[in-house]
């Protein structure tokens, strides 16, 4: 080995502290960046591959009732490759020990073979026998949520009939990888599941004999999607078709998408604020390596080093640093990665979820860290390379002090000694001082997005449950029916109030743009269920005309005052103009609302309901529920207050594992930086400390002026890493908002105070670690040490 | 051998007897100090001579609360010094000691006033800083930073540090070590007129000879040992030193 190698190893030995600290800020950078993208990755490639193996369906399209010959004309339309018909509803389950019935999706089985479309996997048991009506599939999130297994049966209403069902598998869909109930904005796996049973029983129970009302198809290779939709809908409208839609509009794959996309925000912006940080950390540990070595540049060159040779010597302790940061990165990315696909695969039941990164992917996060420790050690290097010999060989000139400024010298004057020590340090070396509040200010940030992302969800629930939605119960009818029969669903046990709701599944039209929405009639003195908008604000439906939620309207290109077209897609099929009266930005949803009676005489049903909302007595849920499984008629019941417990549960689960995750994040981020600040402080400073222990400056006294200058700085850093944090939570959730909710802005105090009571925590350990070295200061050398 | 103060000055400032410091053990083992035994009275001006090595600045650092002896016996001011904690020496220092070194030690982020100002704040009763640093004749430059002072500046700083807290004893190792004649004097000065103003017992270690003319006693070292001590009865004025 050359000479000078060694000596490259041994300084780098002796910043072994400032390399680990680079290292490890260096290395969660990059392990997030080689988990996120390397997760997406492996998600893209098993979505792909489970979708390609099961024939996930490129288009799907319910319709009401269509004979089950118009599946030879479907399969005829341009780019059909496939298709599968089926029968499709929901159920009411009844579940021993369960007084709040689940309910399910029911698809048709193939009356024989397996389905061409959206094939199954099967996690655990046998196909049902089709000679047997009573067999199913359930689906394996549903079935492990409930402890559901084979040989167990189900009680089930299925459009009004009550019917026993023997679980005979437990099976996985790429249809369903996420599966959320109609209209809920949650997975919640306990409470909505899928059931996959005999065609011919389903049939008969929806009164669909030699009949369809969903069909699913593969389309070939070079497909015009649109043309395809067009014809479908062309050959349905007869039959009740509702529109044939992409993968882009299908729940499963949509929640996926979304999922995938945070990822890849995840792979921006976590691992930016990561190298921004070690760069700075390189620059001020090499700045500090060069100034000691200075008369060693000068000895060096005057051996005939030339310039080059220098800076590359020097830069390469960068190198080595990020090479130690790639090296952590890559082991901690892939044991995060797959931890995280562990999750994922619990999470979404996908058949395989291997995490791998591609090479690709392991030199991107190096390339990253390469750039960040040369771009921290670029200006440190050419300063050594510029040195001239005979300068770096006579000693450096002192350090020249100033006075704070005048902007700071009434505050400075106000400052004992030892804070005005602190100052000036922090005015003289303002690079050093910005990296460190740099740092400390992430770090807060980090914390203040971890804390109010949920805060964020939190707020949502809130509103959801106590403002949107305030019904303990949600009753829908199989059909709109008159609302005298509220009357009777007072009388139900526990019912104390009840609030008629209408539904209507409609094509709105404008422009020659349509969207399948649905328009909510809602009562104008609604109290259970109503629209709310920014800032809480419950806004009434307007007494004439539409309000269209802005999502929506801005997807129709429609205005206040705009005539649009509205075309029943269930029931009656009415097909009507209606004007916009208003234009709503509700926190849920992007649906249409009108007022209940308004909508219902242009539906022309004057005076029918699509359900109620119930407010219950809880007591008495067990009584309410025995009735409500003996009425037909009843489509579903949803029990508001429970999806609200589940929902909030199972988010606090995430949140948790996710809270730790950030605060390990932000502990070595603060403590990093913290501490290599500490240590070059004391390192520049033993001199003056050790002189002050020798003029009889106590220890304590001494160690202010080091865990002063941190703590000063952790200040300094605190009300930017708030306002970081909070830009960052608004930009994050402007992201990571969908048509379904929009996220308010959240000032979350109890976060922010976390936020900056740990990272100071964090910084303070920092700092005692390093004041313990003062403990140790040479008192006698530093009587002979030269400045 | 006893080298007790003359006999008409009473209770020693500090009273040494049996000082020894190893530093090592075994083989390795370097004996800095071997059996010394001082009396040093109250406003003396001692100057300590010696080659590197001999013990002087081991013995400074001793009688300064920074180091230990590995046996034998100090008394300050007839109480016991050895044996105390690390806390009590700092309070030591802190009360009663004011040092200078070789290379000024000025704390670099501070101006000469707050150098000086420095030390007031640990002390009860402390000289003003303009007048600390008027004494040593630097009135004119109180809000230069070090960065901006010549060498003999920076040391009369420090001097002018030293006396602020109006220290009992004033221990400077080196004092003109890193100055030429001219500034060196005009440190010796400040010195010296600390000492006769103040009456602070001022020690003085040097290798160079000339220094121990302004000496009240001039006290030898060599391997460890004090070798002589006299009493100096042709005191001469730092003004008429040369080296």
């Amino acid at each position: 080995m050359r000479a000078l190698d060694k000596k490259l190893f041994r300084d780098v030995w002796r910043m072994r502290v400032h390399a680990l600290g680079v290292a490890l800020v260096l290395g969660c950078g990059l392990s997030v960046m080689v988990m996120a993208v390397g997760m997406r990755g492996s998600m893209e490639r098993t979505r792909a591959a489970y979708y390609a193996e099961r024939h996930m369906a490129d288009l799907a399209v319910s319709a009401v009732r269509a004979p089950e010959r118009i599946a030879n004309v479907l399969a005829q339309a341009p780019g059909v490759e496939t298709i599968e018909t089926r029968i499709s509803g929901i159920a009411l389950l009844d579940l021993s020990g369960v007084s709040e019935p689940p309910s399910a999706r029911l698809v048709s089985l193939p009356i024989e073979g397996r389905p061409r479309v959206n094939d199954l996997t099967l996690a655990r048991g046998r196909w049902p026998d089709a000679a047997r009506a009573d067999e199913i599939l359930l689906s394996q999130a549903f079935a492990d949520a409930n402890n559901l297994g084979l040989s167990d049966t189900l009680n089930a209403t299925i459009h009004g009939r009550r019917q026993t069902l023997r679980i005979v598998g437990i099976a996985n869909s790429p249809e369903f990888v996420f599966v959320a109930a109609p209209g809920e904005l949650f997975r919640q796996a306990k409470r909505f599941g899928v059931i996959w049973m005999n065609r011919e029983a389903l049939a008969r129970a929806y009164d669909l004999d030699g009949a369809f009302n969903d069909a699913v198809f593969l389309l070939g290779r070079h497909a015009n999607q649109s043309e395809t939709i067009a014809a479908i809908d062309r050959i349905l409208e007869p039959y009740g078709g509702v529109g044939a839609y992409g993968r882009d509009r299908m729940v499963s794959d949509r929640f996926l998408s979304e999922e995938l996309r945070q990822l890849s925000t995840m792979a921006i912006f976590l691992p930016a604020l990561f190298l921004i940080t070690a760069a700075f950390l390189v620059n001020i540990a090499l700045g500090r390596v060069i100034a000691t070595e200075r008369s060693n540049i000068g000895l060096l060159k005057a051996f005939g080093y030339s310039n080059t040779a220098v800076a590359w010597h020097y830069a390469k302790s960068a190198l080595i640093f990020a090479a130690i940061g790639a090296f952590i990165g890559s082991a901690a990315g892939i044991a995060l990665g797959r931890s995280v696909a562990d999750l994922y695969r619990d999470y979404y039941h996908f058949p395989a979820l291997e995490f791998s990164a591609s090479p690709a992917t392991f030199i991107g996060a190096w390339a990253a860290g390469l750039a960040a420790a040369l771009t921290g050690c670029v200006f440190s290097v050419l300063k050594a390379a510029r040195l001239s010999p005979a300068e770096a060989l006579t000693p450096p000139r002192p350090t020249t002090f100033f006075s704070a400024g005048p902007s700071l010298s009434r505050f400075e004057a106000s400052l004992d000694a030892k804070s005005r020590i602190i100052l000036r340090r922090i005015v003289r070396f303002p690079r050093r001082a910005g990296t460190t509040a740099l740092g400390v200010a992430f770090a807060i940030a980090l914390l203040v997005v971890a804390r109010t992302m949920p805060a964020e969800m939190d707020y949502l629930l809130d509103v959801n449950f106590g403002v949107a939605n305030r019904q303990d119960v949600t009753l829908t009818f199989t059909e709109a029916r008159d609302s005298a029969v509220l009357h009777q669903v007072e009388r139900l046990a526990g019912v104390l109030y009840a609030e008629p709701f209408r539904l209507d599944d409609v094509i709105l039209r404008h422009n020659g743009r349509s969207v399948n929405e649905a328009v909510f009639g809602v009562p104008e003195q609604a109290r259970l269920s109503q629209i709310v908008g920014a800032r809480q604000r419950v806004m009434a439906p307007p007494a004439s005309g539409i309000a269209l939620a802005r999502a929506l309207a801005e997807k129709l290109g429609a205005e206040l005052g705009d005539e649009i077209r509205l075309e029943q897609t269930r029931g009656r099929r009415i097909s009507t103009n209606v004007r916009v009266t208003a234009i709503v930005e509700p926190m849920i949803g992007s649906s249409a609302y009108m007022e209940i009676a308004a909508l219902s005489r242009l539906m022309r049903e004057p005076g029918r309901v699509s359900g109620a909302h119930l407010r219950m007595d809880t007591a008495r849920y067990a009584a309410f529920d025995r009735q409500i499984k003996q009425i037909p008629g009843i489509a579903g019941v949803s029990f508001v207050g429970q999806a609200e417990t589940a929902m909030r549960s199972e988010f606090e689960q995430g949140v948790g594992v996710m809270n730790l995750i950030y605060a390990a994040f932000a502990a070595i981020m603060a403590g990093g930086v913290a501490f290599s600040a500490a240590r070059i402080t004391l390192a520049e400073q033993e001199r003056d400390l050790a002189t002050l222990r020798v003029l009889g400056f106590t220890r304590l006294e001494v160690s202010y002026i080091l865990v002063g200058e941190l703590m000063a700085l952790a200040l300094i850093a605190i009300p930017a890493g708030l306002a970081l944090g909070a830009l960052l939570s608004i930009w994050l959730m402007q992201l990571f908002q969908t048509d379904m909710y929009a996220f308010p802005f959240v000032f979350n105090p109890a976060g922010y105070a976390f936020a900056v009571a740990f990272t100071l925590g964090c910084v303070a350990v920092a700092a005692l670690v390093v004041r313990s070295s003062i403990d140790k200061l040479d008192m006698i050398a530093v009587l002979k040490a030269r400045d | 051998m006893t080298n007790a103060a003359p006999s008409h000055q009473s209770a020693p400032l500090f009273a040494l007897r049996g000082i020894c410091r190893t530093y090592g053990e075994g083989e390795t083992a370097v004996r800095a100090l071997i059996d010394v035994d001082l009396d040093i009275s109250g406003g003396e001006l001692i100057v300590l001579l010696g080659p590197s090595g001999s013990g002087k600045s081991t013995l400074l650092n001793i009688l300064g609360g920074l180091d230990r002896p590995s046996s034998g016996a100090i008394h300050f001011r007839g109480a016991p010094l050895t044996g105390q904690s690390e806390h009590a020496l700092t309070h030591y220092r802190r009360r009663h000691v004011g040092f200078i070194f070789q290379f000024y030690n000025l704390i670099p982020s501070l101006t000469a006033r707050e150098n000086v100002d420095l030390v007031g704040e640990i002390t009860d009763d402390p000289l003003d800083a303009a007048e600390a640093l008027e004494l040593v004749g630097l009135g004119q430059r109180l809000d230069h930073f070090p960065s901006q002072l010549s060498g003999g500046e920076q040391q009369r700083v420090a001097v002018a540090r030293a006396i602020a807290k109006r220290p009992a004893v004033l221990l400077c190792d080196e004092p003109t070590g890193a100055l030429d004649v001219k500034t060196g004097v005009r440190v010796l000065e400040a010195l010296q007129e600390v000492n006769e103003r103040y009456g602070s017992t001022t020690l003085i270690v040097t290798h160079n000879a000339d220094v121990a003319r302004m000496g009240a006693r001039v006290i030898r070292f060599g391997d460890g040992r004090v070798r002589s001590v006299e009493t100096n009865t042709a005191r001469v004025p730092p003004s008429a030193l040369v080296w």
